[in-house]
């Protein structure tokens, strides 16, 4: 674009000025050979008046000295009849016939100029001078301005390529840095990234105002997660106790209303106590002070421990184990990976609540645990299948029926990560799989 | 015998047709010069004077430079034509032409010509012999022999676009 409009702008600069300069050129030529001809028509009065052509012959032949483009000259009387005539030697002769009156008094034809100045004494015209002007000179101005205004027309291209190339190149760099930084902090959430442009102009400008928005963002974050980390903290303590003493009365309770209305109690609290959990786990994440209690367990004990579990609070669910056995030993948290995979079962139990069953899938692949929990619920939209191991997300179209904050699953993905595995669901046409992978013997280090 | 003497006759006659046409259209050029010689000298003559031009001797000049006299004017001032039949008669005028037919010999006009007067001659040679100008005929063309001398010595001078044209003589 930058070139095109330059390549337009030179073209109309070179036109212009070859054609100014050509009609500079020949109104320069009109004048000096009207001039010429005045010049002419002076000197060949007094032949008029002593009616002597030999006289007015010899000024025109002067003309083969004084101005050798001249081809043909003329000098007619009154009556149009030939007075005196010259032609250049080697040049064809010439028949001149005036222009009509008042027209103008020169004419420019292919390779010619026609210049007719009228002879004038004390106001009579006595006659008219005739000159015609050989344009080849003209022609050979023309050919060396268009060569000379194309070459430095491509020169100029060439130019305004390169230029253009080195500032895309400049400006386009640092531009496609800044939002690639963008886009890496919109992945990753790290607000602590910071573009570093240190020119002066505009875009480090835009630069170093993205760089104070993102401390803004980032300290807002940090008392975000630090009251989150506070707050849940606090609510621990007094919570333990309302269950420790919840717990004491449902087993010295004995009358069945009294102790339906505990066990009531017991379960709010432990959803309050799960939600507090999650919350402490996000900002041990956020801090990065969640560590791993690396232990060697064998895979299938935890895994069927893990169902059996569950099944204990499923309710109407029915887990089945799928797949192979795996007979295989795995270091890592078994309570963090407990954590992980009893989320999942929860979820599938929450996004099907109208189905019996949830399949628990076991493989192993390639040196890893692969576990598929599959439900045959309402599935996820495609578009959200990354998004929902986002903090705080939540699948639009069913999460107002369900209970969440949409911490699980970002907690479970940071899990598997710092297990070096994978997390990651996918539609299957009847509900939602949801898989992590974990390498078998890639030991993971207590932190 | 009649119509052969008739013949011859009538040639006659029309031959001298033809010969009186001629002289007129000769006599019509040589005026027109004279007029237009006016125009490249430089006059001395006090403003207000009419301009005259005599002519000694019987010519047609002299009719042809009337006809032009009575149209054309000199910056202005009227153009007055005389004519003198001897040396004597001779009075103070701009330009004097001194006819082929006058029967004075040059010299004996020339002595009277007072200064500041231009003379015009039409005989071979006369130029040489002291008129300013001198009407020659170059194969069939009217052309005109100048003096400088004698335009120096009459107290004018002749433009170099007038001289340009002439035949100089010494």
């Amino acid at each position: 674009m930058q070139v095109f409009t330059s390549v337009i702008v030179l073209g109309l600069c070179f036109a212009a000025f070859v054609i100014s300069h050509i009609k500079d050129y020949k109104e320069r030529k009109v004048d000096s050979m009207t001039s010429l001809a005045k010049v002419i028509g002076a000197n060949s009065i007094s032949t008029f008046q002593f009616k002597d052509n030999d006289y007015a012959e010899q000024i025109l032949n002067d003309l083969q000295q004084v101005s050798p483009e001249v081809l043909n000259a003329c000098i007619l009387d009154k009556q149009q009849n030939i007075f005196a005539t010259y032609t250049r030697p080697g040049s064809d002769t010439f028949h001149f016939t005036l222009p009509s009156p008042g027209a103008k008094q020169f004419e420019f034809t292919n390779n010619s100029l026609f210049i007719y100045s009228s002879i004038i004494n004390n106001k009579d015209i006595l006659g008219t001078v005739c000159l015609r002007t050989d344009l080849k000179e003209l022609n050979d101005i023309k050919a060396t301005q268009y060569s000379i205004a194309l070459i430095i027309l491509i020169v100029g291209i060439g130019l305004s390529f390169f230029i253009a190339f080195i500032v895309q190149r400049y400006i386009s760099k640092r531009i496609l840095k800044l939002a690639n930084v963008m886009k890496e902090v919109n992945e990753t959430g790290n607000y602590k990234k910071h573009v570093d442009d240190l020119d002066k102009d505009e875009i480090s400008t835009l630069a170093q105002m993205f760089n104070q928005m993102m401390e803004q963002i980032f300290i807002s974050q940090q008392k975000k997660d630090e009251f989150i980390a506070v707050a849940s903290h606090e609510l621990k303590t007094p919570l333990t106790s309302i269950k420790a003493y919840l717990q004491v009365l449902e087993s010295i309770e004995s009358d069945e209303t009294n102790k339906k209305y505990v066990n009531k109690s017991l379960e709010s609290v432990n959803r309050l106590q799960q939600l507090i959990y999650d919350l402490l786990d996000v900002s041990k994440i956020q801090s990065n002070q969640l560590y791993l209690n690396v232990t060697k367990f064998d895979v299938d004990n935890f895994i069927d421990d893990a169902i059996a579990e569950f099944q204990f609070v499923a309710g109407d669910h029915k887990i089945l184990r799928s797949g192979a056995e795996i007979n295989h030993t795995i270091d890592a948290d078994r309570q963090r990976l407990e954590q992980v995979l009893t989320n999942l079962l929860s979820n599938a139990a929450k996004y099907s609540p109208g189905s019996k069953e949830i399949i628990v899938y076991t493989e192993k692949r390639d040196q890893e645990l692969l576990v598929r929990v599959k439900d045959f619920g309402f599935g996820i939209a495609k578009e959200e299948l990354n998004k929902v191991f986002e903090r705080f997300y939540r699948t639009k179209t069913n999460s107002i029926l369900i209970s969440g904050f949409g911490l699980g699953l970002y907690i479970c993905k940071d899990i598997v990560k710092r297990h070096h595995g994978k997390i990651w669901a996918e539609n299957d046409g009847n509900g939602t799989s949801f898989y992590f992978s974990l390498p078998l013997n890639n030991a993971v280090k207590s932190k | 015998m009649f119509k052969k003497l008739l013949f011859i006759i009538l040639m006659c006659y029309s031959s001298a047709n033809a010969i009186a046409q001629q002289r007129e259209v000769e006599a019509n050029l040589k005026a027109a010069f004279i007029y237009n010689f006016i125009k490249y000298i430089n006059w001395k003559a006090p403003a207000d004077d009419p301009f005259i031009i005599a002519v000694i001797g019987t010519s047609p000049v002299y009719n042809s430079l009337q006809e032009i006299a009575k149209v054309e004017s000199i910056n202005g001032k009227k153009i007055v034509i005389v004519h003198f039949n001897n040396p004597d008669d001779i009075t103070p005028c701009n330009i004097l032409f001194i006819s082929a037919n006058s029967a004075y010999s040059l010299s004996s006009i020339l002595v009277r010509v007072g200064k500041g007067t231009l003379t015009i001659s039409e005989e071979p040679g006369y130029a040489e012999m002291g008129t300013a100008f001198n009407f020659v005929l170059v194969r069939d063309k009217l052309k005109f022999e100048a003096n400088p001398h004698a335009i120096e010595a009459a107290g004018l001078k002749a433009s170099s676009q007038l001289l340009k044209l002439a035949l100089i003589v010494k």
